[in-house]
């Protein structure tokens, strides 16, 4: 909700706070304020109100009221005029037919010289809050509904046929609306759980959503029917989501206001009117109000404030916070009564009364303590124990954890609106996307220095038959080594684990490309050859959490891996022969080596020693070239034959 | 080589669950859990948040296609959940006090960037007994916060709307000069009580949530949400 904190000031006498003030007040006292915008010579404050705060605090009235509760200012007394009084007989002929949605239903008739154009005071009220100005008529409206949260609408007389009926819609049936902001007509076709306000002739508006063409105000039109009205918020909801028509108007009824409301908003639009335009004459208010709104009355002991809030609150200033936020307080022996404000619909047991002394009176007020011990504690999930159990033995096993998505392109369950095609369903294993990250990992294995990519995933899946806990390992074996295979290392793994563990996992291994993959459920349940259950939290592996090792952002541009092999004399240590390499590097490719020189062969031969260096060159902002690469390996070649060693 | 099996790596949001889960250990509370594909009544009705009500709108959720006829079903949005799940349990055993945290995966329809991804990590804690205040909530958080990120870091509440807490608070917490959001808390709705089976006048309880990939970022440092979901070793093997 957008708040001009000029249009705010309308409501006090005294200089209200600058907009940064409030919006500092406001974040610790009611509600977070997003932003502050200037605009001309205003502050527009972006004020995100929540639906249990929407039912009042969607309109400058409410605002106004924090603002006076948080500080203490007095509001203004009579700010607004009563409207005027009827000059005219002339009525309209109005019928509730749904009484459960249309919870009261005023409309006046009135008559104008013209529609006169918006007047410089509205333009700049509405265009600080992102509205257009209209004309008169429409602005007064706006106006209204920003001011106190009234919805309106007005309708060009001549053009109602009959009688106005509020009623639920003919399946199928269909309406023009108006739609001044984009400038083209729509036309939409109703269902029998919508509602209209409709004349002899058919539907003029869909209630609370949007109103008709066919009786919408012209340039030329003389003679208005104003509607204040109160629809149920769950039906004005289904139908303007439906219908894809969220209003300001729909977002006040969805909320749901009081029908109390209706009065005031039906008043202000008259006094507005007959203030842009002072010949303007009123028939009487025609008020359908079948079931008048209950006062909700609230039983509160002021002890509950202590007991819940866990800090003593002068009960003084817990009754002025109440009467600052419009409650009626008479104190008993034992307890309060509390009439609530009917706009205030979020207030119905004595816990809201809490957060509001709690949230005026200031959280910062609070200090902390720490609950008791207590004689039982609950067991632990034994599903989570176990899954931590055999992350740690895996990860003694050399694996590391992968994590991956649940939502992927095929599955047994499937999601109704999904983000993209590729994550359309629920995962029903973890295997196909272990293959993906296998193969990925590969690709890096140099830079990771592996000779063997090893993951785990330990993550929900959704077969067809239920929701379980599942493991998936995969091993891609890289270098080749005799007797060594993706298959042999996993499988020596998978029965090292039910070893170490003593459960059976009964596996299902599956090839993807060299990889290999076990895929397991361990979902802990009665009897499933699961190991009897004593684990401590403390046992786990708490890795570095707490050790202050933080990311070392990585390139994601390929690299370039070089290796140098070379003869040397016999007295000859791999310390400086790395020694050399790292100087010369040092100096051609500084940043751009990100890896090495590591050793990775030796052996002596005929009174010399051999050394293989590997190397692994990377640039962060681009791809590096060859051409660059072999620069740097030229001038290494130069520095080792300048120690009189033997390039291989 | 010289290690033939060197050791592998847990994942950031591991560690950072357990360290969590630890922290309460030793305040009494248990690790519990709960289903990641929920029915629209743990998820949402039993937590106050009805059908066509504008609160269902704080959090885009994932609906899984039924058949007529069958319980609808969504991809949690929260952890929360859990809490209904397991005060049924304690309604049918017979109540009694009870401290739990339940971290686990939560999905979000939402479009993805480096601080949004659709699927998360959460943890919620609650703490039910005859007498729960505010004071007790805070001593929890800030407990859990300077446990995790030192003894010099300040917490603060400002008031906030979740159906299922009231009183409500967002939870912001100072660390290195800077105020954080963390998390979301309050006082458990009696509502909440009374849709699990509990007498809302003998119980009272406080509840919170946090998201654990934002704690993992903020302690390892690494800056997009989404990188802890490709399973990429050159993150996990860093840790």
């Amino acid at each position: 909700m957008k708040v001009s904190r000029n249009w705010l000031q309308t409501y006090f006498e005294k200089p209200i706070p600058k907009a940064t003030e409030l919006a500092e007040l406001f974040n610790f006292h009611a509600f977070e304020v997003e932003g502050i915008e200037e605009v001309d010579d205003d502050s527009v404050l972006d004020v995100k109100v929540l639906p249990d705060r929407a039912h009042y605090a969607l309109s400058h009235r409410g605002i106004a009221r924090e603002v006076s509760v948080i500080t203490g200012m007095p509001l203004k007394a009579h700010r607004i005029p009563t409207g005027p009084e009827a000059t005219l007989t002339k009525m309209p002929e109005v019928r509730v037919e749904n009484t459960q949605f249309c919870r009261r239903y005023m409309a006046r008739y009135a008559e104008i010289p013209s529609v006169k154009g918006s007047n410089p005071h509205a333009e700049a009220m509405l265009s600080a809050i992102g509205q257009r100005a209209i004309h008169s008529i429409v602005d007064a409206t706006n106006i209204v509904m920003f001011d106190c949260g009234q919805p309106l609408h007005i309708f060009d007389a001549d053009k109602v046929v009959g009688t106005i009926v509020v009623r639920n819609a003919k399946e199928g049936e269909k309406i023009l609306l108006l739609d001044s902001v984009a400038g083209a007509d729509r036309e939409v076709a109703l269902l029998a759980t919508d509602h209209v306000i409709a004349d002899d002739e058919g539907p003029i508006a869909i209630a609370g959503v949007k109103g008709g063409k066919r009786a919408g105000i012209v340039s030329t039109t003389r003679h208005l029917i104003i509607e204040s009205a109160n629809f149920d918020p769950t039906s004005v909801r289904r139908t303007s989501t439906r219908l894809n028509l969220r209003s300001e108007s729909s977002k006040r009824y969805e909320n749901e206001i009081t029908p109390e409301l209706t009065a005031t908003g039906m008043n202000d639009v008259c006094a507005l009117i007959l203030h842009n335009i002072s010949e303007a004459q009123f028939g009487p208010i025609v008020d359908t109000y079948p079931v008048k709104a209950k006062q909700t009355h609230i039983d509160f002991d002021p002890a509950y404030l202590e007991e819940r809030l866990g800090i003593t609150v002068p009960l003084a200033d817990a009754r002025d916070i109440l009467m600052r936020l419009g409650v009626h307080v008479v104190e008993k022996k034992s307890s309060w009564q509390l009439s609530i404000p009917y706009e205030r619909l979020d207030l119905m047991d004595p816990v809201d009364i809490v957060e509001e002394v709690g949230r005026v009176y200031g959280y910062d007020k609070v200090q902390s303590a720490l609950p008791p011990a207590l004689e039982d504690m609950v067991p632990m999930d034994k599903t989570f124990y176990w899954t931590e159990y055999l992350k740690d033995l895996l990860v003694t096993q050399g694996f590391s954890e992968a994590q991956t998505y649940t939502l992927v392109s095929k599955g047994h369950c499937e999601v109704s609106y999904p983000l993209a095609s590729d994550k359309s369903a629920l995962r029903e294993r973890l295997t196909p996307k272990m293959g993906e990250v296998l193969t990925m990992n590969a690709h890096n294995a140099d830079l990771l220095g592996l000779e063997t990519v090893k993951v785990f995933e330990i993550g929900k899946v959704f077969p067809k038959s239920g929701e379980k806990v599942s493991i998936a390992i995969g091993v891609l074996q890289i270098k080749k080594k005799k007797g060594v295979t993706s298959e042999s290392v996993l499988r020596e793994v998978v029965a090292r684990l039910e070893k170490i563990s003593g459960a059976s996992f009964a596996a299902r291994f599956e090839t993807i490309g060299g990889a290999m993959i076990a895929e397991a459920d361990i979902s802990m349940r009665e009897g499933s050859g699961v190991p009897s259950f004593k684990g401590k939290l403390s046992e786990l592996d708490s890795g570095l959490f707490s050790k202050g090792k933080r990311y070392i952002p990585f390139s994601r541009y390929p690299f370039i891996t070089r290796d140098i092999a070379l003869f040397a004399p016999a007295d000859t240590d791999e310390e400086m022969v790395q020694h050399v390499i790292q100087t010369s590097l040092r100096d051609s490719a500084d940043k751009l080596l990100v890896k090495g020189p590591d050793c990775f062969d030796r052996f002596e031969k005929g009174g010399k020693k051999s050394f293989a260096f590997r190397m692994i060159f990377q640039a962060f902002d681009r791809t590096l070239s060859d051409e660059e690469v072999n620069g740097f390996m030229q001038a290494l070649y130069t520095a080792v034959k300048g120690k009189g060693w033997e390039v291989r | 080589m010289k290690e033939d099996s060197p050791r592998g790596h847990l994942h950031p949001i591991t560690t950072t669950i357990r360290e969590i889960c630890l922290v309460f250990d030793k305040l009494g509370f248990s690790v519990v859990s709960g289903p990641e594909l929920e029915t629209e009544f743990h998820n949402f009705d039993a937590l106050n948040v009805p059908a066509d009500h504008p609160a269902r709108d704080m959090q885009d959720t994932f609906w899984i296609k039924t058949k007529k006829g069958e319980e609808k079903k969504v991809l949690r949005t929260h952890t929360s959940p859990v809490q209904v799940r397991f005060m049924q349990q304690m309604a049918k055993e017979g109540p009694k006090p009870f401290k739990i945290i339940v971290p686990g995966k939560v999905y979000r329809n939402e479009a993805t960037d480096t601080t949004h991804e659709a699927q998360f990590y959460q943890v919620e804690g609650l703490y039910v007994n005859e007498r729960v205040s505010m004071a007790e909530l805070k001593g929890v958080l800030e407990h859990m916060m300077k446990k995790l990120f030192g003894d010099d870091v300040e917490i603060r509440f400002r008031p906030s709307f979740f159906p299922f807490t009231e009183p409500s608070v967002e939870v912001d917490m100072r660390w290195r000069g800077k105020w954080l959001e963390m998390g979301g808390a309050g006082l458990v709705n009696p509502k909440v009580f009374e849709a699990a089976g509990l007498d809302s006048k003998k119980w009272q309880g406080f509840a919170f949530g946090f998201g654990i990939d934002r704690i993992a970022m903020l302690k390892f440092g690494y800056d997009d949400v989404r990188l802890g979901y490709t399973g990429d070793l050159r993150l996990i093997n860093q840790f």
